[in-house]
């Protein structure tokens, strides 16, 4: 390499470097950028509605009287379910229920007004699909919100028929009324949940692959990592230079996408802003740092990509979103402490949704802080007995001599 | 005929040689089925933590408090004695919920007023909050009922009418397929049938731009009979290896994990089929796009959760715009993971699942038809085979 005049070895030559790197591969530029905003566009439109409304049911109704057509109004107009189909009998709503056309079936029995009114208790039933626990739930809340409001009425009718006063009767309907209170998302908005957590989560899974094919190009050519060393100086400002340009990248990427769930999505920002953008960046950091120790671990850098798809692609389930940390078994309640999208994910909903006192949302971050200092130990580890053996390799034989 | 088994032959001879292949169709496939599982084994969350303030301290109040500590879903972690210490432990994610009591709880409940309770439930995990206000409720309700009763009694009604009179119309909800709303039993069925599409779709499109010796100078300018001959013989090893894994993904690995299977074996296999082809056939034009290793794997990394998601079995297709859902059908996960979660947990019968079985015969044609029109391309990579940098 000639040496120009007055370029000085260190960081800014490294990046500068990387920077042209990008240029000449824009499919490294791509993976780096495009990818991931598409991923992120298309989880974005699948969501997009927030709140899933209207999911179709179908009604068996054996008795066709008033308090049945009221029923049906009544489960009709809450928001959750529509009523979509009327069947005749047990086994075409089992049919719509089996080809996916309904989500459930709600069956009222012949002479139910009339037994109501008799007092003979006679059963609504609804059978819902719980396959998908997201569509029961939803479909059962629904129903589950209509029918006792319908059956509080009767109640009420009863008591004000026997001559007690509408308020004192209203009051006596519901002995030990439960006010709950939906802490932190209280519309239940799957967005602000599920897609703000499937966001960064997909991000953990580009920066790690891109990661290891990047610094996998190094790794794979016998004297780039010498050349590396050299243009920066010394170990860190090596490092340091190859990975800036891709922190950079990444966070934009990760800016634009909480441009979106802020800006248009509505998600809230309760908590500190600046301890989200350390968060961030120490969750980008990390993740780079994955990925380059697993390039530099495992040879050729195909091996590198497909283990770090294998410990990344997964990684949703164990993030504890879905299914929470606190319901887990040992393995994987551990598992998800080692990925710093866990921690990421503690932080962001800390910041957003919850809006957590400023004394207890340092773990999370001081825990990201941690992985990035261990795993920026272990790669310079790592680096170091790599040169060694290049020396080692590269260095002549001593000749054995007699000591005069 | 023979070209297309010698194809067939030696592509099965080539995923077993191959080792980016073989590690992503085999192995990859070996380690998701134990590793995958992993979180949701415990189906149900169970003890969650609330803290209790109570302010009226009586008998009743404890009573219902005890109430619901004896329900399997939530555990009473602490009792505190104002809101404000109470908040913190749910910042601090030591407790999940609030359960207050106020004053005059027992003095309103023996007076026939309405004495509520409050709680704060935790709704930044849809799962915790589900488990805590279903439970809490639940609990109000009988205790709430029982109180009816007995004053309904108390006043000289006879028991079976004062029963009526409370809840003249009951209603019973019946949970089909899923009756414990188990969330491995839930999840891990379409789970696996995502991961048989990723590893078989990777694995695909490796053998595609990993050109071996035998193939990579004469790929060039075949006549159309030839190429169709060598996709239709690797499609027919494709469906022999996925033969023995496919029952494995989804015949063996539920019945380990305790995940119920209600449909038979054969609308399963036969339903197979087209999604195998469909899958084989995406890998062939993925690997005729980007047409090197390396960019396959890099590019298909990250696109799992985004195709487990369009497929409208985690989030409703109802709840996605229209031009999203449509899009969706050009992956076969999304028609497969619908069809075959309703042929083995829903037991239904071929018949049902028409349209997502003829979604996938449509994708299997079209994806074969455009495998066959671009097979000609040469791959970038000829020559000796798992040689990984682009």
């Amino acid at each position: 390499m000639r040496a120009r005049r007055g370029l000085r070895p260190g960081l800014r030559l490294v990046f500068a470097r990387e920077g042209r790197q990008l240029r000449r591969r824009p499919f490294l530029l791509a993976l780096s950028t495009l990818v991931p905003l598409a991923l992120m566009a298309l989880l974005t439109a699948v969501f997009s509605a927030g709140l899933a409304t209207k999911l179709p049911i179908a009604v068996l109704d054996l008795d066709g009287s008033d308090l049945s057509r009221t029923l049906v109004r009544m489960v009709d107009a809450t928001p959750d379910v529509s009523v979509a189909k009327r069947v005749g009998d047990l086994a075409e709503g089992r049919r719509a229920i089996l080809s996916g056309e309904v989500h459930g079936l709600l069956m009222l029995p012949r002479d139910l007004e009339r037994d109501v009114a008799a007092g003979r208790r006679p059963e609504v039933v609804f059978f819902y699909n719980t396959q998908t626990l997201t569509t029961g739930n939803l479909v059962l809340r629904g129903v589950s919100a209509a029918v006792p409001a319908a059956a509080a009425g009767i109640r009420l009718s009863l008591r004000t028929a026997r001559g007690q006063p509408v308020e004192a009767a209203r009051s006596a309907l519901q002995p030990v009324p439960v006010q709950v209170h939906a802490l932190f998302n209280p519309t239940l908005n799957y967005v602000h949940f599920l897609l703000a957590a499937l966001l960064p989560s997909t991000l953990q899974v580009v920066v790690v692959a891109t990661l290891a094919y990047a610094v996998g190009l190094d790794v794979e050519t016998p004297h780039r990592l010498r050349v590396l060393r050299r243009l920066g100086g010394g170990l860190w400002p090596a490092v340091a230079g190859k990975l800036l340009p891709y922190t950079i990248l990444f966070l934009m990427v990760l800016g634009a996408a909480d441009a979106v769930l802020f800006g248009w999505l509505g998600l809230p920002l309760r908590g500190s802003p600046v301890l989200l953008l350390l968060a961030g960046v120490l969750f980008v950091v990390s993740c780079q740092l994955i990925g380059a120790l697993l390039a530099l671990v495992l040879r050729p850098v195909g091996t590198a990509i497909s283990i770090a798809t294998l410990l990344t692609a997964p990684a949703f389930g164990f993030m504890g979103i879905g299914f929470p940390r606190l319901g887990m078994n040992a393995f994987a309640h551990g598992w998800g402490a080692l990925l710093p999208g866990t921690w990421y994910l503690t932080a962001r909903i800390d910041q957003t949704v919850r809006g957590t006192p400023l004394d207890l949302s340092w773990r999370p971050l001081l825990v990201l802080l941690a992985f990035a200092i261990a795993l920026g130990g272990v790669l310079g580890l790592r680096l170091e007995s790599l040169r060694r053996r290049r020396e080692r390799a590269s260095a002549p034989p001593v000749p054995a001599r007699a000591a005069p | 005929m023979t070209g297309v088994l010698a194809a067939a032959r030696h592509e099965w001879r080539r995923i077993f040689t191959v080792k980016p292949v073989f590690s992503v169709l085999i192995l990859a496939a070996a380690i998701y089925a134990v590793f995958y599982p992993q979180p949701y084994l415990n189906e149900a969350l169970r003890e969650v933590p609330v803290a209790l303030v109570d302010r009226d301290n009586t008998v009743t109040s404890r009573a219902f408090a005890q109430r619901v500590a004896a329900t399997p879903d939530v555990a009473i972690a602490m009792v505190v004695p104002d809101l404000l210490s109470a908040q913190r432990a749910v910042y601090a994610r030591d407790v999940s919920g609030i359960l207050l009591v106020p004053q005059n709880f027992e003095r309103d409940l023996l007076h026939g007023r309405p004495s509520p309770v409050a709680l704060y439930a935790d709704a930044s995990y849809f799962l915790i909050y589900q488990r805590i206000s279903g439970a809490v409720a639940a609990v109000a309700r009988g205790l709430g009922t029982d109180v009816e009763i007995a004053r309904l009694v108390g006043a000289g009604v006879d028991p079976a009418l004062a029963a009526a009179a409370t809840d003249p119309m009951p209603l019973t909800a019946v949970p089909l397929f899923n009756p414990q709303g188990g969330y491995a039993t839930y999840l891990l069925p379409a789970a696996f049938v995502l991961i048989l599409q990723q590893t078989l779709l990777i694995g695909v499109a490796l053998l595609g731009t990993l050109r071996d010796g035998a193939q990579a100078g004469a790929a060039a300018r075949q006549p159309l009979r030839a190429r169709a001959a060598s996709v239709a013989g690797r499609l027919l090893a494709y469906l022999a290896l996925e033969a023995v894994i496919l029952p494995l993904y989804l015949v063996v690995l539920p019945y380990a994990y305790g995940v119920p299977r209600l449909g038979p074996l054969a609308p399963i296999a036969f339903f197979a089929v087209p999604f195998v082809l469909a899958v084989g056939g995406m890998g062939m034009v993925l690997a005729a796009l980007f047409r090197k290793p390396m960019a396959v794997q890099l590019a298909c990394a990250a696109i799992g959760l985004p195709f487990f998601f369009l497929a409208g079995f985690a989030w409703p297709a109802e709840a996605m715009p229209a031009a999203v859902h449509l899009l969706a059908l050009a992956v076969p996960s999304s028609a497969a993971i619908d069809g075959f979660v309703r042929l083995s947990q829903m037991g239904a019968a071929l018949a049902d699942v028409r349209a997502q079985f003829m979604t996938l015969w449509s994708l299997a044609i079209v994806y074969g038809g455009l495998a066959v029109m671009m097979n000609g391309r040469a791959p970038m990579t000829p020559g000796a085979e798992p040689a990984a940098s682009p």
